[in-house]
């Protein structure tokens, strides 16, 4: 990241290069346009790059800042787009799942397997609600509506969902290269 | 509120899940409270993880271009600097000053024009580099590798970029200088076989060094790159200690 600030090109490929499978997966899965994803995910790269030299790297790693940054991107690119006007297109899923050799290579199923298998240990009615969160940028209260669940319920269910993801990742961020 | 109300909310602060109002309590919180801060940035690693979950994807090579060509025009936009006028002719100065001073004003200013002249053919040296460096960068599925000292090593570093035809350029920073009749090797490692030599190269005496090589075909796919001080000629295996290697990204 001091790199980029420093203005260094060649960093900011290399950032890109290694990032942008896992970034552009994320983004294809909140807007499932692939039109959409790959501008947003262009003005994401754009704005590392002004702003690299706001990243502090005593709040994370450059990982959990640029998933940050893309996610909240994403989501505001959602929350633009109204349903009648988000390009849906035909195959966009199957298109994303379309890894190619390289990408396969630069995300280890190992790695992706430990997130997953964590997911899939939390009862559904935890899991539920941080998905809807953090791939459609629900609120709790939309969360609840969304669920016919009352609020409180679906703020201790995705406390505790979230309590059992960290206990279930804890030590294995740097297995993730966070 | 008190503080352990706040701290309930930062997990789903983590993932922006907090209604409106409640997200703006906790904001200002947070501007006075270094603890719940520290948390916050430790919640935001584990909902970051969550990106892992989705499907990955590769976008179009078509986005890559565009960002570093969008990046290329900011930085000569940041780089017009407007030319400056003297702002007094020195000629004027020859009148007043006579001719002694008028002579060692002209040496003085020969000397400074040379040196300038010297500090800007290097300038304009490693300019044309970092240009050929970015035009290799942005071809269309052109890889970058980031190289990083070992113990011997430890401040420098490189990168390492090459195209599908394998045209590599490295460019490496903060080497140790070489003693006489010696010289850095690059290496292309695929698998457990034995490694494959480039050429040589020498830094200069701040341990700035350019090479252009070409990766053998087996290499381009999956290759580790290591640099080793050789012989100046160079060796068909290595000989001497690695100082740089790219990192195993994942």
């Amino acid at each position: 990241m001091k790199a980029i600030a420093a203005k260094d090109e060649a960093a900011l490929a290399l950032l890109y290069d290694r990032y942008r499978v896992i970034l552009f997966g994320l983004l294809m899965r909140i807007l499932n346009s692939r039109e959409e994803a790959e501008d947003v995910l262009q003005e994401v790269f754009l704005q590392v790059w002004r702003k690299a030299g706001d990243f502090d790297e005593e709040r994370g790693r450059p990982f959990t800042w640029l998933v940050t940054l893309g996610r909240s991107r994403g989501i505001d690119r959602l929350r633009t787009l109204s349903a009648r006007e988000r390009v849906v297109e035909a195959g966009a899923r199957e298109a994303s799942e379309d890894v190619s050799d390289a990408a396969t290579d630069a995300f280890k199923s190992e790695q992706r397997g430990l997130i997953t298998n964590a997911l899939a240990q939390l009862p559904d009615d935890q899991k539920r609600p941080i998905m809807l969160a953090y791939f459609e940028g629900l609120s709790q209260s939309e969360i609840a509506t969304r669920l016919g669940a009352p609020l409180g319920t679906v703020k201790t269910r995705m406390r505790t969902g979230l309590m059992k993801l960290r206990e279930l990742l804890a030590g294995k961020a740097e297995s993730f290269g966070f | 509120m008190v503080h352990d109300d706040y701290k309930e909310m930062i997990p789903a602060r983590a993932l922006s899940a907090l209604d409106a109002a409640e997200e703006r309590a906790l904001n200002e919180h947070l501007d006075n409270c270094s603890e719940c801060r520290r948390e916050l940035a430790e919640w935001e690693t584990t909902a970051a993880a969550l990106a892992i979950a989705a499907d990955p994807a590769e976008p179009s090579p078509r986005v890559r271009e565009q960002i570093l060509n969008e990046i290329r025009n900011d930085r000569s936009a940041a780089q017009v600097v407007p030319f400056r006028s003297a702002s007094r002719n020195i000629w004027s100065s020859f009148g007043s000053l006579g001719a002694i001073a008028a002579v060692v004003v002209f040496v003085v200013l020969l000397i400074g024009l040379a040196v300038q002249w010297r500090q800007n053919r290097v300038v304009k040296d490693e300019l044309a580099r970092s240009q050929e460096f970015l035009q290799l960068v942005t071809t269309p599925g052109a890889k970058v590798m980031e190289l990083r000292g070992t113990d011997l090593g430890a401040d420098a570093t490189a990168k390492l970029a090459y195209d599908k035809a394998g045209h590599a350029m490295l460019m490496a920073d903060k080497l140790p200088t070489v003693p006489q009749g010696k010289a850095y090797q690059l290496w292309f490692i695929v698998g457990k076989n034995p490694p494959m030599p480039g050429k040589t190269f020498v830094p200069d005496k701040e341990g700035k060094g350019m090479l252009k090589d070409q990766v053998p075909a087996t290499a381009i796919d999956s290759a580790i790159f290591a640099i080793t001080m050789e012989p100046a000629q160079g060796v068909d295996a290595p000989t001497g200690p690695i100082y740089l290697r790219s990192s195993e990204i994942n």
